[in-house]
């Protein structure tokens, strides 16, 4: 008889899933671009570090985001993982701040703050009730000036970065397919920078020095080489003097250097398989190399991402999920692991339904997105991802701290703060026949990678 | 430099007009210690505006223009507090079918038309309250009301999308079963409410048993529209918004049912007890402490909440800090106080290892005993506080925020000026008022305290702090002997187990989906039963079991594949023992790798074996046979019943035959078996029970 584990799967395998419906297009409001410009002030203090300040009085809060122009992209061979283990030392307490302190202080003031760091930047962020403006800028600037980078610091910070590789890779279902299997996609002699993966290897981690590490620091993490974002309940005035109090002393360092990447596209399609004993059910990820952030055929693929992947009426969720039953759930992705000055990724991950093989899995992805090469989208599916995209641009200005983001991302990517005042039009200026021709450039089979994810030992 | 510093903070936020360009500080100037808060002037939370409909429906327009954006948000005292308690779930069926198709639209339409025009809309249930809640941009402010009047006053319950919410309902109540957290908070509600309706949870049964009638039914009694409460925050006047209102709403008429909800009221604790939910193997237990406290409006709130803070809110919270940064017990532990319209609750959770849960409910109790008979210190009093006050201004940054802010104020009958006056009541929270309200709101020695874990590790000692009762996961009461799986003696009628060959053909709602053919034959001085199973391309699979004449387990071996990924066990029995491997699918997809090495209590049979077995059984009109089944996917040992339920005749591709109908209680899927009641005492039919998949005999 079936042991009771295979009676359970077969259950299980059994139960009724989902019916399709056609989906019939959404009726939209007319397209009228947003128009409230934001006023951003702009200075540079004279140790390079650029300050830019949005005065917002609707609510008492203020965000505080400072971005350095670092990333796992300016790691180099044998040091890899520096940009991610520094975003751990900086909680690691400075001359006057203990360790763990920095977010203790900002939470006990009503705040939070966290930190990220992507391929090309490596930001810090803080919103507290705006009378405590004065709190967040002396513990960023503390803690540029007197960082505490020692052995011990050094040895239990590698520790995390450990762990947070098994938690969030090893331990994760997909987690090594997600982040290093697409990897493959770039050119490790040409493109280093984007070649490796964020998190970077154990073996460089372990083999870092100290004076590895305070020289990363003293060369990326300088005045110069940092952009200091604030909105909200704030005195512009009373700002400006308090950053210059605080961190105008901290001296400049030579530019850094700039990674290059020189990465071909249309190499030929790449084929993985990966076996995955965290994963309970097989997953396919399809991959294509796309241009730039900044390029101008972003705005369509953005959009065309929203068409295949967000919410219930996209493709994906539609044609994979309710009418062919394929996938149990998707997720597609522009960049997921960060904007970039240099070649991006795009990603489809499906998940497959029960009694779904991933070969067919993914034949149906790859067949849905070449569908839109060869016959394009709708207008009703156009002007929904255009509406999608305007009410996020609005949505996105309610809060500071989304704002220092977006305002952020316009100054590294968009080549400068205004333009989120003028990016909405380059999405609503997006055509047909746009869609069409950014999906026939990009997605191709030439261009792809294909990772079939398998549960089970290896 | 101390003297800017004083400037600064006297002041204020203000235009430092006299400021010239100040040099920066040299390095020796820098301030060592954080600054002092600057002035900061009274929060300040919009003004709002109110209405009545016609119909008797509230509204209250909180009027934001700054951004061209609309929150919507209609709530109904419609929460799982008004579900019959045979039909627990009810509530949040309702909630979550209202979107899916109403008016003219399916649920694609509904999907598509919000998702259109780039907006939300989303429906909820709560313990109290229903709500419904549109977010737009203004520009859509007729769409959102459109879209609201039709999920609220027409939807259409259409019988696909019922069947698509219960599959995927009853799929995450099975999840549930195999999560501890879920498992605990499940007992804690049950054990701390009794028979009120706060202390019920949906359950196969209740979820199975709703049909569109009861959707039908629930939606007429508690879906109306006097007393119904509309908030609207953002980007509307109260005159536009009265004028959508009327125009969506306005011919809509009708009150909430006026039955009285049976809410017989929990009774408090005298005296702490624990309740230990006993889930063999685990390696981990789950806490949670608690009490009932008091509903919603009861001054003693703010003070509570300030104390609360301070015991376990977050990273800064005592339980936190002690559990997991000063002993290393968890990865966390937290407190939290629970608010309902009714009594309401305070609890106190961790995730420990095994082998510290004494250890962490002793200190655990500690602490909440602490907060009700100590002062806190002062700084860390501030610090909690400050922590509180200063949040506020966040929580109200979005129009959403602001909607829902208004709505939960309303809903629980605070008092109007509840959301303005909520950072200065806070503020206003002193040491002893704290302390106070912690001693009322948390009570150590008069908790209820669940532990789901490994009873077998933790009776004895858990018993050593408070009274203990057992219960198993479903709830079912356990003694202590109930704790270590028995050796069961099978008493066979060994006569009638001859070599023999079982075909059955796998049929999935009829329709043939495979075979399953298991072979009994002499192997050595003992017996191979050899089961190969074909389930359409989803799984193929080979077993073999050897066991002795005296039925002593020797070996299991499988190998097979389930969607393209590898199955194996690996097991010898032996010396009391089973060791070996085991990849097998799991309940929610997919496979896992365990190592087998547990005891095997004696007569304990190979799960994959029970079938070779069957005809050998003295089955008989009302017979009931506990059997010892060793889960070798599993790696443990349980007992399952086998109870004869009725006589049958049954027709299968072999034959029709006089039957014995067979129920096997005990393991993770329930499963039914018919028996031939003649020698040579034939498997006929196996049905899985709940699943529409039966093996039949071929002839």
């Amino acid at each position: 008889m079936l042991g009771s584990r295979t009676r359970v799967l077969l259950g299980a395998a059994c139960a009724a899933t989902t019916l399709g419906a056609q989906a019939r297009p959404a009726v939209g409001g007319a397209d009228v671009p947003v128009r409230r410009g934001i006023a951003i002030d702009r200075s540079v203090l004279p140790n390079g570090l650029t300050l830019q300040l949005v005065e917002d009085h609707s609510s008492q809060v203020v965000a505080v985001s400072l971005w350095f122009d670092v990333g796992s992209r300016d790691e180099v061979k044998g040091k890899t993982g520096f940009a991610h283990l520094f975003e751990h030392m900086m909680f690691q307490g400075s001359t006057n701040v203990k360790k763990g302190e920095h977010s203790q202080l900002i939470e006990r003031a009503g705040g939070s703050d966290n930190a990220n760091t992507q391929y090309d930047i490596t930001r810090y962020y803080a919103v507290v009730p705006s009378n405590r403006i004065n709190l967040v800028l002396w513990l960023e600037a503390e803690r540029l000036r007197t960082l505490a980078v020692t052995p011990e610091n050094l040895k239990n910070q590698i520790e995390a970065v450990k762990e947070e590789r098994r938690l969030r890779v090893d331990n994760q279902p997909y987690g090594t397919a997600i982040w290093e299997s697409t990897l493959a996609m770039s050119d490790p002699n040409t493109c280093f920078g984007y070649a490796h993966s964020l998190i970077g290897s154990m073996d460089d981690l372990n083999a870092s020095s100290v004076d590895d590490v305070k020289a990363f620091f003293q060369r990326y993490y300088a005045p110069n080489n940092g952009t200091l974002t604030i909105v909200g309940d704030i005195n512009k005035a009373e700002v400006k003097w308090l950053v210059s109090e605080y961190f105008g002393a901290i001296p400049r360092q030579p530019a850094p250097p700039r990674m290059t990447c020189e990465q071909k596209f249309n190499t030929g399609a790449i084929e993985t398989k990966v076996n995955d004993d965290k994963a309970t059910l097989p997953a396919v990820i399809v991959q294509y190399r796309v241009p730039a952030t900044g390029h101008a055929d972003t705005p369509a693929l953005d959009l065309l991402t929203s068409i295949l992947g967000a919410g219930e009426s996209s493709r994906f969720n539609r044609i994979l999920a309710r009418e062919a039953k394929v996938a149990l759930g998707s997720q597609l992705f522009l960049n997921p692991f960060g904007p970039r000055r240099g070649p991006g990724q795009w990603l489809a991950l499906g998940i497959a339904n029960q009694g779904v093989t991933p070969e067919a899995l993914r034949d149906r992805m790859i067949l849905e997105i070449e569908k839109v090469a060869k016959d394009g989208v709708t207008p009703a599916e156009l002007e929904r991802a255009k509406n999608q995209y305007r009410a996020s641009k609005v949505n996105e200005r309610q809060t500071a701290f989304s704002l220092t983001e977006v305002i952020q991302h316009a100054t590294f990517y968009l080549g400068g703060p205004e333009s989120v005042n003028t990016d909405l039009d380059r999405y609503a200026a997006v055509t047909m026949d746009d869609i069409k021709r950014v999906a026939t450039a990009y997605f191709r089979r030439d261009n792809s990678q294909t990772i079939t994810i398998v549960p089970g030992g290896k | 430099m101390r003297t800017i510093h004083m400037r600064v903070a006297a002041v204020g936020v203000g235009v430092l007009s006299t400021i010239a360009a100040v040099g920066a500080l040299g390095g020796q100037q820098f301030p060592s210690a954080p600054p002092a808060p600057l002035a900061m002037r009274p929060a300040q939370f919009p003004p709002f505006q109110q209405a009545v409909l016609s119909n008797g429906m509230q509204l209250v327009v909180v009027s934001n223009a700054r951004l061209p954006i609309l929150s919507v948000s209609l709530a109904f005292k419609a929460g799982n507090f008004y579900e019959p308690a045979e039909k627990t779930g009810l509530a949040d069926m309702v909630a979550a079918l209202v979107t899916k198709g109403a008016g003219s639209r399916d649920a694609e339409a509904v999907a598509a038309t919000i998702e259109g025009v780039g907006g939300t809309l989303l429906a909820a249930a709560g313990a109290d309250f229903m709500t419904v809640d549109a977010g737009v941009l203004s520009e859509n402010a007729p769409l959102a009301f459109e879209l609201l009047a039709d999920a609220v006053i027409r939807p259409a319950f259409a019988e696909k999308e019922i069947e698509i919410y219960r599959t995927q309902a009853l799929s995450a109540l099975q999840l549930e079963q195999s999560q501890a957290d879920a498992i605990a908070s499940r007992a804690f509600a049950r054990e701390l409410y009794g028979a009120h309706p706060y202390g019920r949870r949906p359950t196969e049964a209740t979820v199975k048993g709703i049909t569109r009638a009861d959707l039908l039914a629930f939606q007429k009694a508690w879906l109306q529209p006097r007393g119904a409460l509309l908030v609207l925050a953002g980007d509307i006047t109260l005159a536009r918004a009265r004028t959508l209102a009327e125009a969506a709403f306005g011919k809509w008429t009708g009150a909430p049912s006026t039955m009285s909800v049976a809410a017989a009221p929990p009774r408090a604790r005298t005296a702490s007890e624990i309740v230990l939910v006993h889930r063999p193997g685990s390696v981990q237990s789950n806490i949670i402490v608690g009490n009932l406290t008091w509903p919603a409006g009861d001054p003693r709130h703010f003070a509570s909440v300030i104390a609360n803070k301070v015991l376990g809110a977050g990273t800064d919270g005592r339980l936190f800090v002690i559990l997991r940064e000063e002993k290393g017990w968890t990865y966390g532990s937290q407190s939290a106080l629970t608010r309902y319209k009714g009594q309401g609750y305070f609890s106190a959770t961790a995730e420990v290892r095994t082998e510290v849960t004494d250890s962490s409910l002793t200190e655990m109790l500690k602490q909440i005993r602490r907060i009700g008979t100590e002062l806190v210190p002062q700084k860390e009093f501030t610090d909690a506080k400050s922590a509180y006050v200063g949040r506020f201004p966040r929580d109200i940054e979005t129009a959403a925020q602001v909607a829902g802010q208004v709505t939960n104020a309303r809903l629980l009958g605070l008092p109007a000026n509840y959301v303005q006056t909520l950072g200065a009541n806070l503020a206003a929270v002193t040491r002893t008022s704290a302390q106070a309200a912690a001693r009322a709101a948390m009570r150590a020695d008069q908790s209820l305290i669940v532990v789901v874990g490994d009873g077998t590790k933790l009776y004895d000692k858990l018993k050593a702090i408070a009274p203990v009762r057992i219960v198993r996961v479903d709830g079912q009461p356990m003694s202590a002997d109930d704790l270590t799986v028995k050796a069961v003696a099978l008493d066979l009628a060994m006569d009638r187990l001859v070599p023999r060959t079982d075909s059955l053909g796998v049929f999935v709602q009829g329709n043939a989906f495979g075979f399953q053919r298991g072979v009994l034959e002499r192997s050595g001085d003992g017996w191979k039963y050899t089961d190969d199973t074909q389930l359409g391309p989803i799984i193929q699979q080979h077993t073999e079991v050897t066991f002795g004449a005296d039925l002593a387990m020797r070996q299991v071996v499988q190998s097979g594949k389930a969607q393209g990924m590898e199955m194996k066990i690996d097991v010898a029995y032996g010396g009391g023992r089973a060791k070996g491997s085991a990849t097998t699918p799991q309940p929610t997809g997919g496979v896992k790798t365990i190592q087998v090495d547990a005891e095997l209590p004696a007569g304990a049979v190979d799960d994959n074996a029970v079938a070779a077995l069957l005809p050998a059984f003295k089955w008989a009109a009302g017979a009931k046979f506990p059997v010892t089944v060793f889960q070798s996917g599993k790696g443990a040992p349980t007992t399952v019943t086998l109870s004869v339920t009725g006589e049958e005749s049954v027709t299968v591709p072999a034959g029709t035959f006089a039957a014995w109908k067979i129920d096997m209680a005990g393991s993770e899927q329930p499963v039914q078996f018919w028996v031939e009641k003649a020698a040579p005492y034939r498997l006929l039919k196996i049905a899985l029970v709940g699943q529409p998949v039966e093996m039949r005999r071929m002839k």
